[in-house]
């Protein structure tokens, strides 16, 4: 019983099993695929209903960043937007900190929005009419806080994305990336456990994207924050989230770390899209090490002593780099103190062409 | 039964309806009558209380705050020329009925624009009416009016009302229809309560668009006081009115110029209010 409490506080959002499906017969719709388990096209053809999110479930847990990437159209903001109730599910419940949005009224539901979840745009939406110091204080000055205090907190907000400077400028003078910082900055003021953040930088050119991208983890990781990041470029993903969870047509497919997802994409989808994709830094010595025994039986002569030593969490462009430096033509994988595998430049391009230890096992 | 007998029955039904609703309503139009000359009264009362010049000089302030120096001038000069044609009292009774006029209108057409911007149902429902009341000949409406509260500005007042109102009402709803989606989903995000959802986000994207409506009600205020002159509005439109029943072309071209003044005055100075109030200049 114990545990189960521990787990459920680590767990920010939790949503079991969420469905979405529109139209002005969706819950006609809804009632024959769970009794008859109609697909998509067959809920289009006799309901004229689209299915957005079909049977997702997603933990997201305290501190980490959960990307959901998809394409167009694949639901992913749709499945954002029933997180915080934007949109209500059709089927399945939302757990934040635990409480069922089904179950929390109106006045509730707005205290949870305006105090535990931010939410930032692709649009931005800055108020025209309105600065930047008053677009970021905006969120608290719904909620009544005294203009002193909400412009207090909304410039150190804005100090923290870098615009301490723009604070009385209007929007309209401020690039699409400037926009985007006063939209986080918004969402930050409130001080928001969880920050919903629907393809932020996806307008924005790729130079201040990735700079946008790097900072915007820091900032979520050094305010402790956690944050449910859609997109629709694996890459960004990959950038910034801890875990990603890729959809199709509305269907979670696959969630996982970057190097699982890679290392074992769950279908042909996931492996067509992972395949451009650099392994050099997203898999790491313990996914492509060989055991010691194994190695000892192939290369008897070698003494794992004598080489050069590395730790699991070393990727693969450090282990090229360490292996061109080394004399012998193997690594230690260590682990406190204790040899717990090798890697020989076999796996290395194992590991680049993104296949993992098992099957290097099998070849 | 031919033709010609059945609209003489329909019109007989129209003129005993007519005369029945009178009949039975005198105290109610009574009412109507007194609280809008009161009102009228009241207004008017104000304009005329300061002298001419303090009225140029203000009005001349205000378009120099509001739109620039040359138009201040002009508005200042083009005001005293209404004095010295001799058309001051006409020219303030004008401005008293546009005025009450356009202020009922605004009290009517903006909480009902309000309304049919958030039901799409109701928006739909008016929206016939509101052409029927645009495309007939705005002296109809002088009819019914002089049938039930009599000749004198009530009658001109309620005419110039029905003519007002349809501007306010479309802007209105169409402004509030404007609100951004991304903007309405921003305030749910942020937990906003419905009430300053209206005033933070819709009202302030619909303020451009009311201020227009405004604007519209105004102009057509100004147009309706004149033909309302043939039902003793006084002000500029009976002096038209008169000056053209025997033929005094010069007083009839003074009355024209004055109401042209005081139409341009007032419009250039209510739209450069909508610019200022809502968008901030870049």
């Amino acid at each position: 019983m114990k545990a189960v409490n521990i787990e459920a506080k680590d767990v920010l959002i939790d949503c079991q099993s969420l469905w979405k499906v529109f139209g002005s017969k969706s819950a006609a719709a809804m009632k024959s695929i769970k009794e008859r388990g109609l697909g998509k096209n067959e809920v289009l053809k006799e309901f004229n209903c689209v299915v957005g999110v079909s049977d997702a479930s997603i933990e997201v847990r305290r501190g980490e960043i959960f990307c959901i990437m998809g394409l167009s159209g694949s639901g992913k903001s749709t499945l954002i937007r029933l997180l915080n109730k934007l949109i209500t599910p059709s089927s399945g419940k939302v757990l934040v900190k635990g409480r069922d949005l089904a179950s929390l009224s109106p006045a509730d539901l707005r205290q949870m929005r305006a105090k535990n979840i931010g939410m930032v745009f692709q649009s931005v939406a800055l108020l025209p009419h309105r600065t930047v110091l008053e677009n970021a204080a905006f969120g608290l000055e719904v909620q009544g806080i005294a203009k002193a205090e909400r412009n207090k907190t909304a410039s150190a907000a804005l100090e923290k994305v870098g615009l301490a400077d723009w604070l009385s400028r209007y929007p309209n003078e401020l690039s699409g990336g400037m926009q985007q910082r006063v939209g986080l900055a918004r969402a930050l003021a409130s001080d928001p456990e969880i920050i919903l953040m629907d393809e932020p930088f996806s307008a924005l050119d790729p130079l201040i994207r990735r700079q946008l991208q790097d900072e915007f983890r820091q900032l979520t990781k050094a305010l402790g924050k956690s944050a449910v990041f859609i997109t629709h470029d694996l890459d960004e993903a990959i950038r910034i989230g801890d875990r990603i969870a890729i959809m199709k047509d509305g269907v979670i497919i696959q969630t996982g770390t970057a190097e699982e997802i890679i290392l074992n994409p769950a279908d042909a989808y996931v492996a067509e899209f992972v395949a451009g994709i650099s392994r050099l830094h997203l898999i790491k010595a313990h996914s492509v090490m060989r055991s010691v025994t194994e190695f000892q039986q192939s290369a008897p002569n070698f003494d794992i002593a004598s080489l050069a030593r590395t730790t699991p969490d070393a990727d693969i462009d450090e282990l090229i780099s360490l292996t061109m430096q080394s004399e012998r033509d193997a690594i230690a994988v260590v682990d406190n103190d204790r040899v717990v595998g090798v890697v020989t430049p076999r796996s290395l391009l194992m590991g680049v062409k993104g296949t993992s230890a098992p099957d290097l096992t099998a070849a | 039964m031919d033709s010609s007998a059945f609209t003489d029955v329909f019109d007989e039904w129209t003129d005993s309806a007519l005369e029945w609703v009178s009949d039975n309503g005198e105290s109610l139009f009574d009412y109507i009558r007194q609280v809008l000359e009161g009102l009228y009264d009241g207004i008017l009362w104000l304009l005329q209380l300061p002298p001419f010049y303090l009225i140029a000089l203000v009005v001349a302030l205000i378009g120099w705050r509001l739109v620039n120096v040359w138009f201040a001038l002009l508005s200042g000069i083009a005001l005293a020329l209404c004095f010295w044609m001799g058309l001051w009292p006409e020219t303030m009774s004008t401005l008293a009925l546009v005025l009450t006029a356009t202020v009922i209108a605004l009290a009517i057409g903006i909480p009902i624009g309000i309304a049919a911007g958030f039901f799409t149902a109701l928006d739909r429902f008016m929206e016939p009416g509101l052409d029927l009341i645009q495309t007939l000949p705005p002296y109809i409406y002088l009819l019914p009016a002089i049938a039930l509260l009599g000749y004198g500005p009530a009658t001109a007042l309620i005419a110039t009302v029905i003519v007002a109102v349809p501007p306010a009402i479309r802007l209105t709803s169409l402004g509030i229809r404007m609100t951004p989606k991304e903007f309405i989903e921003l305030g749910e995000a942020l937990g906003v309560t419905p009430a300053k959802m209206f005033f933070k986000i819709r009202l302030p994207f619909a303020l451009p668009s009311i201020m227009a409506g405004i604007n519209q009600s105004l102009m057509m205020a100004f147009g309706m006081v004149v033909i309302a002159g043939i039902v003793g509005s006084g002000g500029l439109g009976e002096t038209i009115y008169g000056a053209i029943r025997t033929l005094d072309i010069a007083t009839s071209i003074n009355g024209a110029i004055a109401i042209v003044v005081l139409t341009m005055v007032i419009d250039r100075i209510t739209q450069s209010a909508a610019r200022l109030g809502t968008g901030r200049k870049a």
